[in-house]
C-alpha cells in the first residue's frame, strides 16, 4: 500500500509522513517528489527543513522546470527586507497566488517540509484550518506534509493524522538497514486500511518494498457480507424441474371463484349477506330434484 | 418549560395517538379524549409520555430508551476515523427527510451539501401483488396487475405505505448502498452552515466564554427557530419538528483547541456553546444530534463536562486498525458501543438497556446493534440478540398499544 500512497493515485488526498528522530522520512518526502514530476504533475514544494539544493539533489534533471520551490530556508521569519518566503505566507493568501501562478491550470502538488516547523509558529487549529482550506481550494491535487511527531504533543499529532486521507509512520525496523512503513489509508466512503511493510528507497528516489514484518499479523481484509447459500449441497432436491413447474400451475385452486361470484364477495355489501351458489365439477345439481331425495 | 410537554395534553398523555393513515386494513379506531395535533415522525413514549422522534436507526431508538425526546440533545463519540459516526448522522438526517421534518445540518469540514447527496436511501416496504410473490407470472397469466390469484378477497384493499407521504411509522430502514432520491431529499427544507463560508476573514477578538465559530452557529440555529416559527409561534396545524445536526463538534477545525492541547486556552468554549444550545433546544421543537471526536480531546475533565451537558451520550468504538480487529471474539461486529448517559426527563428513572455490553454491526440494510453473549455450550461461536423489537415495526406498535391500553386501565381505577 506505501507504494500506491506515493503515487498517489486518489485526488484531493492529504498524506503525512510521520518521523521520529530515529528515523527520518524525508526520503520517502522525495521519493514523493519524484513520483509526481514523473507523472508530469507541477510540485511547489515549502521548504523550511532543507534548502533547495537540497531538495533538488538526487530529482531528475529533465523534470526540474516543473519542480517551484519556495525557500523558506533562508529567511523564514522575514527578518531581512525581502525575504523570499515566510512561515506567515503559509497561512495569508500570498500562497494561493503562488500556486495558481502557472499557465497551465492543472491541480498541482504541494509538498510542505515540513509541518512541524509552521506548527512552532501558528496555533495548531489555524494551520489545521488553513490546510483544509487548501485541500478544497481546487488548485491543489495533494498535499503532502512531513510531521517530526516526537516535536509535538501528542494531541496537535492525533489531530492532523485525523485531517489526513493517508498516514504513513516510519520506525526502524528490527534488521538493521531495513525501515517499517505503517500506512493507514482512509477512503472517501469510511473503509480503513492499514498495513505495515519494510521499504527502502534507492538511490534514484523510487522505492522498493519488501515482505511485511512476519511477527505483526495480517490485518482483516474487509469482506463483504457474503451470504452461505443454505440451498446448496444438500442430500434432497428443493428445486423444481420445468414438468413440475407446469404441474404445479394447471393444479386448481379450492377457492377459485367465477367472475361474478367473486365480484360480488369483492363488493361491499350492506346488511345481510347473500349466498352465491357456484356449482363444482363434482356436484351434481339437478333443477328439478334440488333436495336430491326423490326416487326418479 | 419544554415544549414538547405543551403540544401533548398533560391530562391524557397516555393515549396513544392515532398514526395510521385514513384507508386503513383494519376499521377499528380508537377514541381519543383530546384533540392533539400530530406531527408526522413523532410518537408519545410509553415510559414517559413524552414526544420521541426516532434516530434513524432502530435498533439506538431502543439502546437509547425508545427513541430521542423532541427538546433533548444525543452526543455522539465518534469512533478513530470517524467513519461509523458519520454514519449514524446521515441516518439521523435521512430519517428527517423521510419523515418531513425541518433539517439543519452544521458542519466545519466537509460542505453540509456533500453530506446531504450522501445520505441512504429508505427502504419501502409495498407489498407487492400476491401473483408476483407466488412466482406465478407465466405468459399465459393474462390477468392485469391488481387482480390476485389466491388472495383476491384483498385485492381492492389499498396496499400497505407505497407512498413515502403518508409514512407515518416510526423509524425506517436504510440501504447503506445506495445513495436518497433528489425528489426526496429537496421535498424537504434544508438549513445550511458551513463554517468556512461564515467565518469573517477579520475576527474581532472580543474576549468571550464562546468562541467566534459556536457563537456564529448557535445564532445561526437562533435565528432559524424564530424565523421558521418553532418555538411555539407557528400556527397549531403546520408544527414540525427541526433536527439539527452538527458534525465533529470541538475538532480544531471549528477554532478550537481542545483537540490539539492539554490545557487550551478556550477551554470552556464548546460546553458554553452546548449550554446554549440545549437552553434553545429545550425551548422549541427541536431535536439535536452532535458528534464530537472525544479520541482527540486531551483533557478528560472537559469530555465529562461535554456529556453531562448533553442528554443523551452513546461512544462509538470500531475495531477497525486496533488489534480488537482480529480477535475471533469480535469478529461478527464492526465495533462496540457504550451508552454513557440516558437522560431523565420528567421521572425519576431512566430507561437503559439491561447489558451494558453492546457492540453495533453497520450492514447494508441496517445498523444493527446486540449483545455480546457467549454461547455456553460453545465457546467458539457468540450468541447475538439483536436489540429491540424484531424487524417487523408493527410488532413495535402492538407492544407499544398494549402498554398503553394497560397504562390506561391503571389510570382509571
Amino acid at each position: 500500500m506505501l507504494l500506491d500512497v506515493i503515487q498517489g493515485t486518489e485526488n484531493g488526498g492529504f498524506v503525512i509522513i510521520q518521523d521520529t528522530v530515529e528515523c527520518c522520512g524525508r526520503q520517502l518526502l522525495q521519493s514523493c517528489i519524484a513520483a509526481a514530476l514523473h507523472r508530469e504533475e507541477d510540485v511547489h514544494v515549502l521548504a523550511f527543513e532543507v534548502c533547495e539544493e537540497d531538495v533538488r539533489l538526487r530529482l531528475d534533471r529533465k523534470c526540474e522546470q516543473r519542480l517551484c520551490v519556495h525557500n523558506g530556508y533562508t529567511d523564514p521569519l522575514g527578518w531581512s527586507e525581502h525575504p523570499l518566503f515566510t512561515v506567515h505566507q503559509f497561512i495569508s493568501e500570498e500562497l494561493n497566488v503562488h500556486l495558481s501562478g502557472s499557465e497551465e491550470s492543472k491541480p498541482a502538488t504541494l509538498v510542505i517540509d515540513s509541518l512541524s516547523w509552521i506548527l512552532r509558529h501558528h496555533p495548531p487549529a489555524v494551520v489545521c484550518q488553513r490546510l483544509q482550506e487548501l485541500r478544497r481550494g481546487g488548485a491543489l491535487r495533494r498535499v503532502v506534509a512531513l510531521l517530526h511527531c516526537d516535536l509535538h504533543q501528542q494531541g496537535i499529532v492525533g489531530s492532523l493524522c485525523h485531517l489526513a486521507t493517508a498516514v504513513i509512520s516510519v520506525v526502524p525496523g528490527d534488521r538493521g538497514q531495513q525501515a517499517v512503513a505503517k500506512t493507514t489509508r482512509r477512503t472517501k466512503s469510511g473503509k480503513v486500511t492499514h498495513e505495515e511493510e519494510y521499504f527502502s528507497v534507492k538511490e534514484d528516489l523510487t522505492v522498493t518494498v519488501e515482505s511485511r514484518p512476519s511477527h505483526h499479523g495480517r490485518p482483516q481484509t474487509e469482506e463483504d457480507e457474503r451470504e452461505v447459500d443454505p440451498a446448496a449441497n444438500l442430500t434432497f432436491n428443493l428445486r423444481l424441474s420445468e414438468g413440475e413447474k407446469e404441474a404445479k400451475e394447471k393444479l386448481s385452486l379450492p377457492f377459485v371463484f367465477s367472475a361474478e361470484k367473486k365480484s360480488a364477495l369483492l363488493q361491499p355489501r350492506p346488511g345481510s349477506g347473500r349466498i352465491v351458489y357456484d356449482p363444482d365439477a363434482s356436484d351434481d345439481f339437478d333443477p328439478e330434484d334440488p333436495d336430491d331425495d326423490l326416487a326418479v | 418549560m419544554n415544549m414538547a410537554m405543551s403540544v401533548s395534553n398533560t391530562g391524557e398523555r397516555r393515549s396513544q395517538q392515532n398514526t395510521r393513515p385514513a384507508c386503513n386494513t383494519t376499521s377499528f379506531q380508537k377514541k381519543s379524549r383530546s384533540k392533539l395535533v400530530s406531527i408526522p415522525g413523532t410518537r408519545p413514549s410509553v415510559q414517559n409520555g413524552q414526544l420521541i422522534v426516532s434516530t434513524g436507526v432502530t435498533s439506538l431508538d431502543y439502546v437509547i430508551g425508545g427513541g430521542l425526546a423532541v427538546g433533548t440533545l444525543l452526543l455522539v463519540e465518534e469512533d478513530k476515523y470517524d467513519s461509523y459516526s458519520r454514519m449514524l448522522l446521515k441516518y439521523f438526517l435521512a430519517e428527517g427527510v423521510v419523515c418531513g421534518h425541518h433539517v439543519f445540518l452544521g458542519s466545519a469540514r466537509d460542505p453540509p451539501d456533500e453530506i446531504m447527496q450522501d445520505l441512504p436511501a429508505p427502504i419501502l416496504d409495498d407489498i407487492p401483488s400476491n401473483a408476483v410473490n407466488m412466482g406465478q407470472v407465466t405468459a399465459c397469466d393474462s390477468e392485469d396487475q391488481g387482480s390476485m390469484k389466491i388472495a383476491w378477497r384483498y385485492q381492492n384493499l389499498p396496499k400497505v405505505q407505497t407512498a413515502l407521504a403518508s409514512s407515518s411509522r416510526f423509524g425506517h430502514y436504510y440501504d447503506a448502498s445506495k445513495t436518497m432520491a433528489r425528489e426526496l431529499r429537496e421535498a424537504v427544507k434544508c438549513s445550511t452552515f458551513f463554517l468556512p463560508h461564515e467565518l469573517p476573514a477579520e475576527s474581532h477578538a472580543e474576549p468571550s466564554p464562546i468562541s467566534e465559530a459556536y457563537r456564529l452557529l448557535l445564532r445561526s440555529i437562533q435565528e432559524l427557530i424564530r424565523q421558521e416559527g418553532f418555538d411555539g409561534t407557528a400556527p397549531q396545524k403546520s408544527r414540525n419538528i427541526l433536527r439539527i445536526g452538527l458534525h465533529s463538534l470541538g475538532s480544531p477545525l471549528w477554532a478550537d483547541d481542545i483537540c490539539c492541547e492539554e490545557k487550551p486556552t478556550q477551554a470552556s468554549s464548546l460546553t458554553s456553546f452546548l449550554y446554549g444550545l440545549r437552553a434553545l433546544l429545550r425551548s422549541s421543537l427541536c431535536t439535536c444530534m452532535v458528534t464530537v471526536p472525544s479520541h482527540l480531546i486531551q483533557n478528560r475533565a472537559i469530555m465529562d463536562r461535554v456529556t453531562r451537558l448533553c442528554d443523551t451520550a452513546i461512544a462509538l468504538e470500531s475495531f477497525r486498525g486496533s488489534e480488537r480487529e482480529t480477535n475471533p471474539l469480535y469478529k461478527d461486529y464492526h465495533g462496540l458501543l457504550h451508552v454513557k448517559q440516558t437522560p431523565h426527563l420528567n421521572c425519576l428513572v431512566c430507561e437503559a438497556p439491561d447489558t451494558k455490553d453492546l457492540a453495533f454491526k453497520l450492514k447494508r440494510k441496517q445498523f444493527s446493534i446486540e449483545e455480546n453473549g457467549f454461547d455456553d455450550y460453545n465457546d467458539d461461536n457468540l450468541v447475538g440478540r439483536t436489540l429491540g423489537p424484531c424487524s417487523l415495526p408493527a410488532w413495535e406498535e402492538l407492544t407499544a398499544a398494549l402498554k398503553g391500553i394497560f397504562y390506561n386501565m391503571a389510570h382509571r381505577c
